[in-house]
């Protein structure tokens, strides 16, 4: 095999080197289905092979936390621990051990790592507004965006540009709507206490 | 004003093709080295970076969607059209608006889709995964992006230059190729490490720390 082999999105046919990084579309040869395909070098670039440790030699030198047998290549950027080329774990030109990437991961201290996040803001928006089509809900909905609007005032938001407009927006609308139960509630008190 | 980290590739887009309603809706984002897919419910989003220097291959493919859709909508909103004007002149002024109404929602819906020109599919492979991109629904803001992107792939991974393919593809043959499936399936690394463990017992194996 030359290439590695680009598939028709629609008929899964090979397609042949004479369709790559074509100006205009080009025809499938097998289906016709007009395609555009942008090839660059990574396709042909061999996958980069795992590297084993190479054993220690000389007496002294700096060995790996985790494979004491082996020769330390480079320390961990979130530990500073000595790590072998095995358990190198390079993100974008940053070295960590796999303790420090899991941890990086788990608790999105490696941005790149993230792969998830809540939306708090969006979450407190809804609960404040959609309650509104049937207003009672309102006694239970507001106090818990309240506490979703503090509670997540700092947290971090999408990981793309957001202001805190949504919290904001879902503070006010849920402040409103508690103020207006307490309005009511002593409105109705103060009835009772006057007529009975 | 503080920089910001992304910038905008792409207005979201519902991931199933007919979905009118949709949970999940996708975006693309231009980073620094990546382009970041964001997949959002509205209340949790999901993300996958293609760094420039991983990404293989982007192919486009145009597709009859939109003029298939473009037809029914043409057809639906004349007959209601027309059921509109029977209706006025069968002295059914209720109805004959209502019906009209209904048929000029769906010709401005034909318009937009008009408006947004031919629609296609997106394929964004790198060497362990291949990924569709929804967001790049329309042919002419597919090309858009790629372009766009084109010469920032080319900056992380350099130009290739015409008829270089079969020649760089050279060395790989040593090395295996990886094709990967849109489940996420490694062809090839599947095949070689098979190869590996059964056909070649020298191989050292292979250790996690």
């Amino acid at each position: 095999m030359n290439t590695p082999s680009l598939l028709c999105t629609r008929c899964r046919t090979p397609l042949g080197e004479a369709l790559f990084n074509q100006p205009e579309l080009v025809p499938c040869p097998a289906c016709a289905a007009p395609l555009q395909v942008a090839v660059f070098p990574a396709l042909f670039r061999p996958l980069r092979a795992g590297r084993d440790g190479e054993l220690l030699l000389i007496e002294g030198e700096s060995s790996c936390f985790y494979h004491p047998q082996k020769k330390a290549v480079v320390p961990c950027q979130g530990c500073g621990r000595f790590l072998c080329a095995l358990c190198d774990c390079e993100l974008n030109d940053q070295h960590f051990c796999p303790a420090c990437l899991e941890t990086g991961r788990t608790k999105g201290k490696i941005k790149a790592l993230e792969k998830e996040r809540m939306l708090y803001d969006s979450m407190a928006l809804s609960l404040a507004v959609y309650p509104l089509l049937i207003f009672y809900f309102t006694l239970v909905t507001a106090p818990a965006t309240l506490y979703i609007a503090l509670r997540y005032w700092n947290a971090p938001r999408s990981i793309v540009h957001r202001t805190k407009i949504r919290l904001l927006a879902a503070f006010i609308l849920s402040s409103l709507q508690i103020a207006g139960w307490v309005v009511l509630f002593w409105a109705l008190a103060t009835r009772f206490r006057t007529h009975g | 004003m503080a920089e910001r980290e992304y910038e905008r590739l792409t207005r979201s887009a519902a991931r199933a093709r007919f979905a009118v309603i949709s949970a999940e809706r996708c975006s693309l984002w231009l980073g620094k080295d990546h382009v970041l897919s964001i997949d959002t419910n509205g209340y949790r989003e999901s993300y996958k970076r293609f760094y420039f220097r991983d990404i293989q291959a982007v192919i486009i493919r145009q597709t009859d969607y939109g003029k298939i859709a473009g037809l029914a909508l043409g057809v639906v909103a004349g007959l209601l059209g027309l059921f509109a004007f029977l209706s006025g002149h069968a002295g059914h002024p209720v109805l004959a608006y209502i019906q009209g109404v209904v048929a000029a929602l769906l010709a401005a819906i034909l318009v937009l889709n008009l408006a947004g020109g031919p629609t296609c599919t997106c394929q964004l492979r790198t060497a362990v995964q291949v990924e569709e991109l929804p967001s790049l629904g329309r042919l002419r803001r597919a090309r858009r992006v790629l372009a766009r992107l084109r010469p920032l792939i080319a900056q992380a991974q350099g130009e290739l230059a015409p008829g270089e393919a079969p020649a760089r593809s050279e060395p790989e043959q040593e090395g295996g190729s990886a094709n990967p499936t849109t489940d996420g399936r490694v062809e090839g690394l599947a095949q070689r490490t098979d190869g590996a463990t059964e056909g070649n017992p020298e191989e050292p194996p292979i250790i996690t720390p």
